[in-house]
């Protein structure tokens, strides 16, 4: 609704509306950016309505949105800083208070600085979120490199399109005739933002819509076109549709021959790799793979939404090349309908990274690189691979990291390998969990600091492409009064690091980002709906700008060496990886363990967003567990016919590495030989008469499924974590 | 019945319908309804066998029928079609809570409160809907929700294509 509309309703019920930011897709800090009326009653925060006049969500709000009193009042909120008194892994504690909490973190952070060095420090990044640069700048002001990436999203895309086509080109979803939703989900993963919208306005236009996953989900309902591919094997159908355009001569020869380097190589490499090979691998029949190559190239204007799916296999940066390649060689590249370069932002708030601070002792000193040295710093700064921190906690290569900070994520239920890493939170001889609630690594914490929901504060400001908003204070913080910025501010300023951090004080560190948009924090609360930044009309074939663009490294090397498009990488080849992409199997598939599948027949992934809870948390808020009680698996009706299980049987999930206890969903939508679950479930339901699950064996945590081999589990390039396994599923038998 | 009146509705698009649950969950928090409780539900359906099996989405109230079974078999006339403007509305004073209204509607509507009182969609008819839009339309990123007028044909129709979504009929 719009303001007037806001007012009115509010007045009429005695309540008050204040606009602000939604904060639900980033419990602890907001990270969708969409336009919200929140209304008051006599003090309580009740329920939420869209702001039409925000360019994001334009007065839509999803589910979760509407869920955020509940979730504001949970009981699973944390009132107090608590200090571990029992055992690790007991969760015993007493209250103390933030300023001794703050004083104990800077005491143990400063010995363990002294004795083993500023390294020994990391910290866990949730999803980026809008304090990720605090945690970035905390870290480069202690001299510690170790900001854990969650290798689970966006890098690997980002990654290995850069170093392919120089940037990371987007649907140009308005003029596009065809489609490619491609290990994507354009609904769940932000329901009222502009994927969503675009991918309901290509529909109503009738754009073609071709939907490559392994399950039925909306946006598939909705498709023209649906590959059910295997997880995991999307570089094998890449590879093959590459096979297919370069035989069948649907090349753009024009831009290959001006712009593109390697193609004979890429074109030799390819052979190998025909669609019949690839049906053998990613279970897509060769006729459809044809079809979907044929159908991409000859179409003139059409795209593809690369997602987050195609992310989690040994094989995901060889999968994002293909198809950066395929969309290259094929003339769709920053034309009118295809894969756009970004255009250079209007303006930005003040970069608070501290970059000049990047030398070569600091990036060398990387626990676990989440790319390797060579590529170090990228897009965010240094980065190591969240999970190999939690390793080096218990194989102390190259050393242990001995202090872990967990600003608003949860490593049990977010990464792979659960063993692991609650082997290591019980070893770690340091762990603080900052939060808004009650989180599944919480038993193992020494400091838990409570802070306040982006209802309860004035602060941040959001930034979103299109928007600039103030965050307005809906209510009295009701439990802690801080935020997760001024938990950084305050522990940096206890440290010796408060140069670095305005003082210690919000309203400075606010104002001073704000700076290069000409106003400050007071000027932009007066903005009452904030500040709308009209889009920057296209500009296409950017090719000389984009090919000539020079990475974050330290010795600034272009990302493309020859200036154009990498078909053929000499960079990755210098660097000893394989110039051309390449097909690896995932440590356990059908195709690749063909002996191990006879004891464990079904592929096994895991979905990364849904329509109700963003990763692991929210599971305790009512109105979003009712639309989903209970961990549910999708199995196809056939594949549980055949193991005598009915719908909403409890069944065992067993793999190679762990078993889940979780209910059977009987799903006509999903490959036969695949079943998927979602991720992050451990958090019980009071209201609903839900408790928490065990987060290792027996429980609902997918994570705890995966192999974690160093040698089979990852993508060379960057440290991308497999998330497909071979388990077999039974019918859980009570007693 | 009221033949020739004008009849209001939540008129549904399955084409535009994403499934987000938005309207679900803007009904629960707006009318401020208790776990168990649905005025508005999404629904996802199964067509056809894989590898051609489609999802369909449907997100459904109470349509006001034209000749609302639920106030037919209501013993206690507890329901009834407001003459006005064609609503149906419970008087909770006189429903008994005997549940013979919910087996008589076809989509499942009725829901019934803790004290075994019969509740369900009412159009937020207090907010004056052509006005203030109810809560799920004005949440829906899609428009796939609308509010309408319709006759009683209009009406009929509607209530058809929902039971032909839902593979009845």
């Amino acid at each position: 609704m719009d303001y007037q509309t806001a007012k009115r309703v509010a007045e009429t019920k005695g309540e008050r509306c204040i606009p602000t930011v939604c904060g639900m897709c980033g419990p602890g800090g907001p990270g969708g950016g969409c336009g919200i009326y929140a209304f008051v009653k006599n003090g309580r925060f009740t329920k939420v309505a869209g702001m039409d006049e925000c360019p994001v969500n334009r007065g839509a709000v999803c589910a979760k949105g509407h869920a955020a009193p509940q979730w504001v009042y949970s009981a699973d909120r944390l009132t107090h800083p608590l200090k571990r008194v029992g055992k690790k892994g007991e969760g015993k504690f007493e209250k103390t208070s933030w300023e001794e909490a703050i004083g104990h973190i800077a005491e143990v952070l400063t010995r363990q600085k002294e004795t083993f060095g500023p390294e020994s420090l990391a910290m866990l990044s949730p999803a980026k979120r809008s304090y990720s640069e605090y945690l970035h700048r905390f870290l480069t002001a202690h001299g510690s490199p170790n900001y854990g990436h969650s290798g689970i999203c966006y890098m690997q895309r980002e990654f290995a399109f850069c170093y392919t086509v120089g940037d990371f080109p987007r649907p140009d979803y308005g003029r596009s005739d065809l489609i490619i939703y491609w290990g994507r989900q354009p609904i769940y993963s932000g329901p009222v933002a502009r994927p969503a919208r675009a991918f309901m306005a290509a529909k109503q236009r009738n754009a073609k819509i071709i939907a490559i996953k392994p399950s039925v989900e909306p946006d598939v309902g909705l498709a023209d076109i649906w590959v059910p591919v295997r997880p995991g094997t999307d570089a094998a159908l890449a590879l093959a549709m590459l096979n297919v355009v370069i035989e069948e001569e649907l090349v753009d020869h024009g831009f290959v021959e001006k712009w593109c380097y390697g193609f004979k190589r890429l074109k030799s490499h390819v052979k190998r790799y025909d669609p019949a090979w690839a049906e053998t691998v990613s279970g897509v029949p060769a006729s459809q793979i044809e079809e979907v190559a044929r159908l991409y190239a000859t179409t003139a204007r059409a795209s593809i939404d690369l997602g987050n799916g195609v992310e989690h296999t040994p094989s995901a940066s060889d999968a994002i090349r293909a198809v950066a390649a395929l969309v290259a060689i094929t003339g769709h590249l920053d034309r009118p309908g295809g894969n756009v370069f970004s255009m250079p932002t209007q303006a930005a708030p003040k970069d608070i990274l501290l970059k000049d601070r990047y030398r070569p002792e600091l990036i060398t000193k990387l626990v676990g690189p989440e790319f390797p040295l060579q590529f170090q710093p990228f897009l965010e700064g240094p980065t190591s691979a969240y999970y190999r921190i939690l390793e080096s906690v218990l194989t102390e290569k190259p050393y242990p990291v001995r202090a872990v900070i967990a600003p608003g994520t949860q490593a049990s239920v977010s990464t792979r390998g659960t063993k692991t890493v609650l082997a290591a939170l019980q070893k770690l001889d340091f762990f603080v969990v900052v939060d808004v609630a009650r989180t599944a690594d919480m038993p193992y914490a020494d400091v838990v600091i409570p802070v306040a929901t982006s209802y309860e504060l004035d602060h941040p400001f959001q930034m979103v492409p299109g928007w600039l908003m103030a965050t307005n204070r809906v209510i009295e913080p009701i439990a802690s009064p801080k935020s997760i910025f001024e938990f950084f501010l305050d522990l940096a300023n206890a440290m010796g690091y408060g140069d670095d951090f305005w003082g210690g004080d919000i309203k400075q560190a606010m104002d001073d980002q704000l700076e290069p948009l000409g106003m400050d924090m007071a000027e932009l609360r007066r903005r009452s709906l904030g500040v709308a930044y009209p889009p920057v009309p296209p500009v296409y074939e950017k090719f000389e700008a984009v090919f000539g663009r020079r990475s974050q490294c330290l010795d600034h090397h272009p990302y493309l060496p020859q200036g154009k498009v990498a078909l053929y990488s000499t960079a990755f080849e210098k660097a000893g990886y394989s110039p051309l992409p390449e097909w690896r199997e995932p440590p356990e598939s059908l195709s690749g363990t063909p002996g191990l599948a006879e004891k464990y027949p079904l592929i096994l992934s895991d979905y990364h967003t849904s329509k109700n809870f963003s990763a692991s948390w929210q599971r305790n808020v009512p109105h979003l567990r009712e639309i989903q009680p209970d961990p549910v698996l999708h199995i196809h009706p056939e594949t549980a016919a055949v193991r005598r299980i009915d719908k909403n049987d409890w069944v065992r999930v067993e793999s190679p590495h762990g078993w889940m206890k979780v209910r059977a969903e009987l799903y006509p939508g999903i490959r036969p030989d695949t079943v998927m679950i979602l991720h992050g479930w451990w958090q019980g339901c009071r209201q609903l008469g839900r408790g928490d699950y065990p987060l290792s064996d027996g429980g609902a945590n997918v994570n705890n499924m995966y192999s974690v081999d160093p040698q089979k589990a990852y993508d060379p390039l960057v440290t991308a974590m497999t998330s497909q396994t071979l388990v077999q599923v039974e019918k859980w038998e009570a007693g | 019945m009221r033949e020739e009146e004008k009849e209001y509705l939540i008129d549904f698009d399955p084409g535009k319908c994403t499934q987000c649950h938005g309207c679900e969950i803007a009904c629960k928090t707006w009318r401020d309804l208790p776990y168990g409780i649905q005025y508005r539900r999404v629904l996802n359906l199964w067509q056809g066998n894989y590898p051609e099996a489609k999802s369909a989405s449907l997100s459904m109230a109470c349509l006001h029928c034209a000749d609302p079974a639920c106030a037919n078999a209501c013993p206690e006339a507890a329901i009834s079609k407001r003459e006005t403007d064609g609503l149906v509305l419970v008087n909770e004073t006189l429903c008994s809570g005997c549940g013979i209204c919910a087996e008589a509607c076809p989509l499942d509507v009725p829901q019934f409160s803790e004290e075994g009182i019969m509740e369900k969609c009412d159009l937020c008819c207090e907010r004056n809907p052509a006005e203030t839009p109810p809560p799920c339309i004005d949440t829906c990123p899609t428009e796939a929700l609308v509010y309408v007028e319709v006759s009683s044909a209009g009406k009929k129709s509607a209530e058809q294509k929902i039971m032909r979504l839902l593979g009845r009929r």
